[in-house]
């Protein structure tokens, strides 16, 4: 193997390029986006300082050789320590809730000396490992539904855990990524049913409670899922159970809604109807949805963004830096870009097909689920489809966690990539 | 694992991807296809912002062209109109008033009162901001979306209270003022009007025209550089300059001095006001701002009202001033001459039931009608009354200028009151009054009213024949002069009352008005007031053989006019005249922006 070809992983080659071209579209948005505030007030405004588009560099570097290393580490390998790497990250995880840093309100934060560190970005490939494993194994024992339930309890301990510090954005990943290798071990169709009409369900509740202020839209609701039920063919005691989870469901969410936080509730209420709070958390929606639409077919051009130019887009260069995308390389810009996802994600699941062990597809599902929650959740809320949550895009928001833990879980699908024909 | 579960697991999969980014671009696409107009126009208005640019009003200067009105700039803080919803303060509003420490429900009252009248651009929040505030606002921009700081014209009058009740003041516009003829004024809320004086009488041309621009603002409100658009263009107001010197005015207000007084000084050549004051005056500098309650109740409480412009407002009797009118009345209807003598003086006439007296107790003795103007003697005059009609009289007072109002800057200047025999019989009812009131009349007591400002046209009258116009306050732009109907008199009649009024000044009741070099004319007059001590009058003009001034003086509750009235005037005279070395250095503007807190 010569030098040359160490710096290239293994496995599939589209899905390198797409990590390259995102990388290098990354940098260059961020470029964009710490150009100074036009105008002579850019004492008071001092925007985004470039230093955050070197600190990407620099992270894109950490992030390449993570994804060689994890590009080539074998699988088995992978496997026999995810259990213990999994354990780890639990103890990281509580000792961060005991005695981490409180920064902006929340305990997310590892830091040691001048690295800070998220243990919850960790927590995200652990767990895919972990779970992978668990249900690899399983698959590979003759499959059952305990091993699901046990993969459930696995998942709620991080995700409690990240709920806590708190994250919910972050906590929603781990349910996603749980849901999708679920789906991918051959979850019970009944089951699925039942876990998405209760989450319907719950919506509508909420719908019903704190927006309209009337209960008939989830009567309806209860009315439909009972018409439902009486036309399929299940087993009268699955009927039951369904309806009781979407009851229960229904009826819990006011108390869920009690217990979450204050500006949890304002902002969702918010996305219902940004306008209540054009100033508040309502702002950040209207203004990035300014910004898209006002990009048009080809944009407003590189750099000549004025939404992102004249500082009306908060979190420009984090979360919301899909407005910027949208604002100056236009739809042309943003279908690239979401291309560029769908190429890594459409050949993960083949790969998460294709693979020869269990616990590589379910590490390849795990990695494609995760790309395919972070990239529809986070421009759904640029685009104000969802309600404003913490969660970054890929590869492309600026921050050091984000990038390495991408390029470390793509640096998987690569390696997993490379063993499809492997006996 | 089955291979066929699998692949539709996979089809699944991929469906359920596809569908989600289906709905992602579908989205996105509407967003910035169909819709982009809309938003590109959002983006517009989230960094532009139509900003009101008030025109500098136009400046007012002395006849010299000093400069005595002027503009600077003051800071108003401003929060967008959004920020009081129906609901009430947003965040930003509220924290701001707790910063600024402002009374909460009078602040928000006064907000919505704004906000109704329509202002298109931000609620004014803080008029005329201090320092502290400024910073306040600048420092923490980032936190307070679209609060402004935006800078504004603000009057200036550089000599305070000297010009007060000519020049007047402006304020801010009142609602009246924003719809008065139901058409547009051009007036918003904020803008700044004449109130009282000259400020009023010129408004159309001191005022300018506003002008509309659009500027770029960041996420914070404030304008970033970049060069405005000019939807329309600011037009400043056009200067004015007034007949009065400031240096003469100056010499009026020592002149003065403490008195409760007014002084009014005429070019007889050209009816143009050389100086016009009336104390005690105001600092109209507290009135273009909102004035503070210690400062109204300091101002409107003063038993001498400042307020009170005596020039063209006030009205008194003209007492002995009208004496040269009843004797012109008298030899125009030939019912007395030059050189007439009447019965002696002894200190009173009777008419009727009534002793009318004489203001000397002990009587002038045989006067003729020379000496009855030098003495001011009552009785002759009460004589002289009685030879004529109440209609005459009042004739005569008008053809001088009395019974009207004789300006036309201010807007509350009163008309006096010459009583003729139809105000007598609406007053009192036809065959109700008897020739008893021409006693009074004759010596400018009862019914009669005069302003100031009408008794030095009269004078300047007497002075010229009748040659001078009415007063002329402002030169710049000079309204067309109408020139006034000769007088019914003969020459030689008015060569007589002069000649009687010089031998007053010279050897008579005015001789504290006499100067060294140049002949005076005068007549002094205490009117008898009701309501306390007696007020001063004094009239004069000067030189008498070629007269160039005419003024008249009167001092409220002082007295005699001959030691009340008549030392001020001589006093004016003597530094118009540049007499003596009693000149103090002119007056300096003053540099108080009347803020006084």
């Amino acid at each position: 193997m010569s030098f040359l070809s160490f710096l290239f992983p293994p496995g599939d080659r589209w899905i390198f390029l797409a990590w390259i071209l995102l990388c290098l579209i990354s940098l260059a948005v961020l470029w964009s986006v710490t150009e100074p505030i036009h105008g002579p007030y850019h004492q008071l405004d001092p925007g985004v300082a470039k230093g955050i588009f070197f600190r990407q560099v620099f992270w894109a570097v950490i992030g390449y050789m993570a994804l060689l290393v994890a590009s080539r580490v074998p699988l088995r390998y992978l496997d026999n320590i995810a259990i213990p790497l999994f354990l780890f990250t639990v103890v990281l995880l509580v000792f961060i809730l005991l005695a981490g840093p409180v920064i902006g309100g929340a305990r997310r934060w590892l830091a040691i000396g001048p690295i800070r560190f998220q243990p919850s970005e960790l927590a995200k490939v652990t767990f895919i490992l972990v779970t992978a494993n668990i249900l690899g194994r399983s698959v590979e024992e003759g499959r059952g539904l305990v091993a699901a339930m046990v993969s459930f309890l696995v998942m709620a301990v991080p995700m409690v855990l990240v709920l806590r510090e708190p994250d919910l954005g972050t906590s929603l990943v781990f349910l996603a990524v749980w849901v999708g290798m679920v789906f991918w071990y051959g979850f019970p169709g009944v089951l699925l049913l039942g876990a998405g009409s209760a989450a319907i369900s719950a919506v509508i509740m909420f719908y019903s409670e704190s927006v309209a202020k009337e209960a008939w839209p989830w009567g309806l609701y209860v009315l439909l899922i009972l018409v439902v039920l009486y036309f399929m063919r299940l087993s009268i005691l699955s009927k039951v159970v369904l309806l009781a989870v979407n009851i229960g469901f229904g009826i819990g969410i006011p108390f869920f809604w009690e217990k979450l936080k204050g500006y949890q509730q304002e902002r969702i209420l918010t996305f219902f109807d940004p306008s209540r709070d054009a100033f508040g958390s309502g702002y950040q929606a209207i203004q990035s949805k300014v910004a898209i639409g006002s990009g048009g077919l080809f944009g407003t051009h590189y750099l000549q963004g004025t939404q992102k130019g004249l500082a009306f887009l908060p979190e420009r260069h984090t979360d919301f830096i899909f407005s910027v995308v949208g604002e100056e390389l236009g739809f042309f810009g943003a279908v690239i870009l979401l291309g560029l996802f769908l190429v890594i994600i459409l050949r993960g699941i083949d790969y998460g097909a294709a693979a020869r062990r269990p616990f590589g597809r379910f590490v390849a599902i795990g990695v494609v689920t995760y790309f395919t929650f972070h990239v529809v959740v986070n421009v759904a809320i640029t685009t104000g489809l969802l309600p404003v949550t913490g969660l970054p895009l890929p590869l492309i928001s600026y921050g050091g966690s984000n990038l390495l833990v991408s390029s470390l879980l793509l640096g998987l699908l690569l390696n997993v990539s490379s063993r499809t024909f492997e006996n | 694992m089955a291979e066929r579960e699998h692949l539709i697991r996979r089809g699944i999969f991929r469906t359920v991807v596809i569908i989600l980014f289906l709905i992602l671009v579908g989205n996105i696409f509407v967003m910035m296809v169909p819709q982009h107009a809309y938003y590109k126009d959002q983006a517009l208005k989230n960094r532009q912002v139509r900003f009101r640019v008030r025109a500098p009003r136009g400046l007012i200067k002395d006849r010299n062209g000093i400069i005595l009105a002027d503009n600077t700039y003051i800071a108003d803080i401003t929060v967008p109109g959004s920020s009081l919803g129906s609901a009430g303060p947003d965040t930003t509003l509220s924290r701001l008033i707790n910063w600024f420490d402002l009374p909460r429900e009078d602040t928000l009252q006064r907000l919505r009162e704004q906000k109704e009248a329509g202002g298109r651009g931000g609620l004014v929040l803080v008029s005329n901001a201090t320092m502290p505030q400024i910073a306040a606002v600048e420092e923490r921009g980032r936190q307070l979306p679209g609060v402004r700081v935006e800078a504004r014209p603000r009057r200036r009058y550089l000599f305070g209270e000297l010009f007060a009740h000519v020049i007047g003041y402006v304020g801010e516009v009142v609602t009246a003022d924003l719809d008065t003829t139901g058409e547009s004024t051009g007036y918003k809320i904020g803008d700044m009007i004449g109130k009282q004086g000259a400020e009023t009488a010129l408004e159309d041309r001191l005022r300018g025209g506003s002008g509309t621009k659009l500027e770029e603002v960041n996420a914070s409100g404030r304008v970033v550089g970049r060069r405005p658009v000019w939807l329309q263009e600011v037009t400043p107001g056009l200067d004015v300059t007034l007949s009065i010197s400031l240096e003469y005015q100056h010499r009026m207000a020592e002149a003065i001095g403490e008195r409760t007084a007014c002084g009014v000084a005429l070019d007889t050549r050209t009816g143009e006001v050389l100086a016009a004051f009336s104390h005690p005056a105001f600092d109209p500098n507290l009135m273009t701002v909102p004035i503070t309650a210690d400062q109204w109740n300091d101002l409107s409480g003063n038993p001498d009202k400042p307020f009170f412009n005596r020039i063209v407002q006030a009205t008194y009797p003209p007492a002995s001033l009208y004496k040269p009118v009843t004797s012109l009345a008298g030899l125009a209807n030939g019912v007395i001459g030059t050189s007439s003598v009447l019965e002696p003086c002894l200190g009173g006439w009777s008419f009727g039931n009534r002793y009318f007296r004489c203001w000397k107790r002990a009587g002038h003795g045989l006067v003729d009608h020379t000496e009855a103007i030098v003495q001011s003697c009552d009785t002759f005059y009460y004589q002289l009354g009685l030879r004529l009609e109440i209609d005459q009289l009042a004739a005569a007072a008008r053809s001088l200028g009395l019974g009207r109002v004789c300006t036309n800057i201010f807007a509350d200047e009163a008309a006096g009151n010459i009583p003729d025999t139809a105000w007598y019989d609406k007053r009192f009812g036809k065959g109700k009054w008897t020739r008893g009131v021409l006693l009074n009349n004759s010596i400018g007591q009862g019914e009669i009213l005069v302003t100031p400002i009408q008794m030095a046209l009269l004078t300047a009258r007497l002075a010229t024949s009748g040659k001078t116009p009415d007063p002329v306050f402002v030169v710049n732009p000079r309204s067309p002069a109408k020139m006034p109907e000769a007088l019914p008199y003969r020459e030689r009649d008015l060569a007589w009352v002069r000649r009687s009024m010089e031998l007053t000044v010279s050897e008579g009741t005015g001789k504290a008005a006499a100067l060294d070099s140049i002949a005076v004319a005068g007549k002094t007059g205490t009117a008898q007031n009701p309501h306390g001590d007696d007020h001063a009058w004094f009239m004069c003009f000067a030189p008498v053989g070629d007269p160039q001034v005419a003024m008249v003086v009167i001092v409220e509750n002082a007295g005699h006019g001959s030691s009340e009235a008549a030392p001020v005037a001589g006093q004016w005279l003597r530094t118009f005249f540049a007499e003596g070395d009693s000149l103090s250095p002119p007056p300096s503007p003053v540099t108080t922006n009347g803020r006084g807190h």
